[in-house]
């Protein structure tokens, strides 16, 4: 009751002023008048009795004020007054203001791009409805290590016919569609879709309609939706598209639909065709397909789990040979489609709130350093009735003032900061990853700037505000009433300076050196001067397997004469690009196993000419050649690995290995050449054993082209796209790229870590020399005329000079130590970012350990140089 | 020392204040004049005081206040008891009573 009255009294005194005095006024009018009537009623005169009621009233300003200030009046004004008193007093600093505000700019700048990028991953909603429902379907094979693969279609059905805990699942497998008619042929990203998917993910189309489940079946794929960018860019947004003929992969498609903007499924898909498979030919070992469903209403992602997991014991019960050892896991949809990045975001965003504390501490100390030459000031403030409330709200309104600005040009740097960080990024961002400073931006924004001024205003206000009047009259404002609490504080935050930065700094250098170990690796291959390209024929067109190896037979072969290539080349997947293909392998005389445990292996289709463009070393035998056609003996080349693994100190040439399930009953393979090892699927660990086939005995549409070059490779671009064109002229060309930046590409990830960790830990450095460098100039000021006595005591320049730096190192020693156990507990959360480097890399520690001491001897020197040179006659008058 | 003496009196106020109006409601004015007559003109309040008094005690929710017309019809703030106001007139009256009797029981002690 009380609270809400005060509430009340208070809210009226803030908005409305005028009308407390108002009230407030009358009412004493109305009581001097019925006090006049009354001395009238006894007899006075008007002017008597007037003049009788307002002087036993008193002084009736006074009580009106009185009576303001009681009823809460003067809140707002009392703030607007500090406001006002802030901004005059950073105007004429404006020196310190400037460091300060642009030290609170860098920390706070660089938190907002950290949460502005980590929001748009993170906390953006997905494009769904009810996204937090939906969740993705994998199978596992546990026992061989493996904890996600994609799913067979017949297990997909039986999922579907068997759960409870679905509303629907559906399954989908994208594609690349060379899109002709209506301008340039165009190879658009697209997705084959099971008949649910639309409205698994609770999106309609804004024309047309969705896929019909009789169009989900062998023969139905004759449709097509629309992206809604697609539709824009390709069909002028003509809304009678629905209905026409478009031609994908060489087949005419009816558009039947378009999505509404902003939508996309998968990443980046933009085309939408039925799924329509047929269970005789994918088999329940092709793992090929993704599964997304949506959790029926009241059921949680454990309950579905282990339904699935019921399901999936199942299935293995009725399929023994196919099953064995298969799970399925169920996992939140943002989560799965976020994967590892989450992470390394939080990480970094950890990273960036040690930047924001280290300039919280720098500021703190400038604060602390002022509030020292205010002390007169405030004295005065405080003699002149004062409270020392009044004074630490004062204080902390400057501060607050200060980190507005801060935050503010933190904002701005963050907008460009995001572009930056966004330039670097190299590969295409899903679609549901929108970056850009909305409302939740903006509110962090604010939070943490009005937090950050809390947090280093707070302590020196508090300094600040402890006036002993008696103390600092007596001494007059002389600079030793800086008194020894101060000294403590400041000497504790050059500590705590010291030891955040350590953290940064042990954090960047784990970083940066586990990048560099990254380009050392051996890929395996020889990247310079090699030039790649995509080439993807549609089926329709080249519906033959002999067309097909033939179009790769000519291409190569006119690439290979191309004036300035030294060797031309295919491959069915190219290393480090992100694609793969798996299979499983039986090896000739080894135990045959279920597809649960057969190894997987890297299944590369290539041409004659591919090892030596890419510069991959034969070690043994021969490469494969035009005479391994068709009908010849069917042969493949292995890796080094694979040879080792199941021939060591043998020849593994003339075994034969065999792919695919091992009941498939597949022909055999004889080994008839051993190369060197590729990482193919990562940088950072050997991942799957290889195996290269011929092309001309597994024939395929896709493939990318690889041309080693005299000079630089892209210079070959042209030639090459006119190439293809004179060959069929409709086929479009996809991701021309050197091969360096393609593995540049694998690893941008590493390298964007290295950068932002250097970035920060650069601020961090700097920051934290400054800021030794303030606390050390600082107390040599303050003892300048205890210096002084010691010169003319007869101390020499060395003396004094080691005196003040064994200061400042005492300090730093004991941050660094405090900063080296901190890191040493931290890091280890970035273990599983660092490649071949622990996360307790004693080089690593002792390195930034030197650096830090370093740079903060060299903070301590300069001035302790200046402090030789006090003249002990000015120190002295200094008195 | 001086707070302290201020304190008591302020007290002591607010008890006069609450007790005058615990017989019905009151404008400042009418304030005054019923403590002078309860005391038999022996208390005279002072304006100065009454004012910022009431205003702390109408903060406390002790009383509340509403504008309404005094017998001349001129318009006047009123002051009104609250329930909050008349337990706290209870404690303040047992606890002066408690205190006048500690008092004299010091006075006769010889």
């Amino acid at each position: 009751m009380r609270g809400f009255n005060v509430l009340k009294s208070r809210l009226r005194a803030l908005f409305g002023r005028e009308s407390v005095l108002r009230d407030i006024d009358e009412e004493l009018r109305a009581h001097v008048e019925m006090e006049e009537a009354a001395n009238l009623a006894r007899g006075m005169t008007p002017a008597e009795a007037r003049r009788a009621a307002l002087r036993s009233f008193g002084n009736l300003g006074s009580i009106r004020d009185a009576a303001y200030e009681i009823r809460g009046g003067g809140m707002l004004e009392t703030l607007w007054q500090d406001l006002r008193y802030g901004v005059r007093a950073l105007a004429k600093h404006r020196g310190f203001a400037a460091v300060a505000v642009v030290t609170l700019a860098l920390g706070i700048g660089a938190n907002s791009t950290i949460f502005s990028f980590a929001n748009g991953v993170l906390l953006r909603p997905l494009p769904y409805r009810q996204p937090e429902r939906l969740v993705m379907l994998d199978e596992t094979a546990p026992k061989r290590g493996t904890l996600s693969m994609g799913v067979s279609f017949p297990n997909f059905l039986d999922w579907r016919a068997q759960n409870r805990v679905f509303e629907e699942i559906a399954a989908y497998q994208p594609g690349s569609y060379a899109l002709v008619g209506g301008g340039e042929p165009e190879q658009i990203r697209g997705a084959r879709v099971s008949a649910g998917l639309f409205e698994v993910l609770g999106v309609a189309p804004v024309t047309g309609r969705t896929i019909l489940s009789e169009e989900d079946r062998p023969g139905g794929e004759t449709v097509v939706i629309l992206g809604h960018g697609l539709w824009e860019r390709r069909f002028g947004a003509d809304p009678r598209v629905v209905g026409r003929s478009v031609s994908l992969n060489n087949r005419p498609h009816t558009v039947v639909g378009v999505m509404p903007p902003g939508f996309r499924f998968p990443e980046v898909a933009d085309l939408w065709v039925p799924l329509a498979l047929d269970t005789q030919r994918w088999t329940r070992t092709d793992h090929g397909l993704s599964a997304v469903a949506r959790l029926k209403d009241g059921v949680t992602l454990e309950q579905a789990q282990a339904e699935m997991g019921a399901v999936a014991r199942r299935i293995e019960e009725q399929n023994p040979v196919t099953n064995e050892g298969m799970g399925v896991t169920v996992t939140d949809l943002r989560a799965g489609l976020v994967g590892d990045y989450r992470q390394s975001l939080l990480i970094l965003l950890g990273v960036v709130g040690f930047v924001l504390l280290i300039a919280c501490v720098n500021v703190a100390n400038l604060l602390l350093a002022r509030a020292s030459t205010r002390r007169k000031e405030i004295s005065i403030r405080a003699a002149l009735g004062a409270s020392r409330r009044r004074i630490f709200r004062q204080l902390i309104t400057e501060s607050l003032v200060l980190s507005a600005l801060g935050g503010a040009l933190g904002l701005a740097l963050a907008v460009w900061g995001l572009k930056l960080l966004l330039a670097s990024v190299p590969v295409e961002f899903p679609f549901w990853m929108q970056f850009g400073l909305d409302g939740r931006v903006v509110g962090f924004t604010a939070v943490v700037t009005l937090l950050t001024g809390a947090l280093f205003g707070a302590a020196p206000a508090l300094q600040a505000s402890k006036v002993d009047l008696n103390e600092t009259l007596k001494e007059g404002g002389r600079s030793a009433a800086a008194g020894a609490g101060q000294g403590r504080l400041r000497s504790l935050l050059v500590v705590v300076e010291v030891a955040l930065s350590l953290v940064l700094l042990v954090g960047a250098g784990l970083m940066m050196r586990s990048f560099l170990r990254l380009q050392q690796v051996d890929v395996g291959l020889d990247p310079r001067g090699v030039l790649t390209m995509g080439v993807s024929l549609p089926s329709a067109k080249y519906p033959e397997p002999e067309k097909q190896s033939a179009f790769f037979a000519q291409l190569v072969e006119r690439l290979g004469r191309l004036p300035g290539v030294r060797e031309a080349g295919a491959v069915s997947n190219l290393p480090l690009s992100g694609s793969r293909w798996g299979r499983s392998l039986t090896v000739e005389g080894r135990p045959v196993v279920g597809v649960g445990q057969a190894p997987s292996i890297n299944h590369c289709v290539v041409t004659p000419g591919y090892f030596r463009a890419m510069g991959i070393p034969l070690l043994a035998g021969r490469d494969l050649a035009e005479t391994d056609s068709k009908d010849a003996p069917k042969v493949t080349v292995i890796d080094e690995r694979l040879a080792r693994e199941y021939w060591p100190g043998e020849s593994a040439l003339g075994k034969r290995v065999r792919f695919g399930p091992p009941e498939a009953n597949e022909p055999w393979h004889t080994v008839v050449g051993v190369v060197g090892e590729v990482r193919h699927e990562r940088m950072d660990a050997a991942t799957r054993m290889s195996v290269y086939l011929p092309y001309r005995q597994i024939p395929l549409r896709g493939m990318t082209l690889a041309a080693r070059a005299e000079g630089d490779p892209l210079g070959l671009a042209a030639a090459a796209r006119e190439q293809v064109r004179a060959l069929d002229p409709d086929q479009p060309v996809t991701s021309v790229r050197t091969m360096e930046e393609v593995i540049s590409r694998a690893v941008w990830q590493p390298r964007l870590h290295a950068i932002l960790f250097g970035v920060f830990a650069a601020v961090a450095l700097a920051l934290a020399t400054v800021g030794i460098y303030g606390v050390m100039s600082y107390a040599v000021t303050q003892r300048t005329h205890e210096i002084g006595v010691r010169v003319a005591l007869g101390a020499r320049p060395r003396d004094i000079l080691r005196m003040v730096v064994r200061q400042g190192l005492a300090l730093t020693l004991v941050g660094v130590a405090v900063g080296a156990a901190a890191a040493f507990a931290l890091t280890r959360v970035m273990a599983s970012l660092l490649f071949e480097v622990s996360a307790a890399d004693p080089a690593t520690f002792a390195a930034n350990v030197v650096l830090l001491t370093l740079v903060s001897l060299l903070a301590c020197y300069v001035p302790a140089r200046r402090a030789t040179r006090v003249d002990p006659i000015t120190a002295l008058r200094y008195e | 020392m001086t707070q302290t003496k201020a304190d008591l009196l302020q007290g002591t106020l607010d008890m006069l204040i609450l007790k005058a109006l615990s017989l019905g409601p009151l404008h400042g004015y009418g304030v005054i004049q019923r403590i002078r007559q309860m005391s038999e003109e022996m208390l005279e309040v002072e304006q100065g005081s009454l004012y910022p008094a009431l205003y702390r005690i109408e903060q406390r929710g002790w009383v509340s206040s509403k504008w309404g017309t005094n017998e001349t019809g001129r318009r006047a703030k009123f002051y009104s008891l609250t329930a909050a106001g008349r337990r706290q007139l209870e404690a303040e009256e047992a606890s002066w009573d408690r205190l006048v009797l500690a008092v004299a029981k010091v006075r006769r002690a010889t």
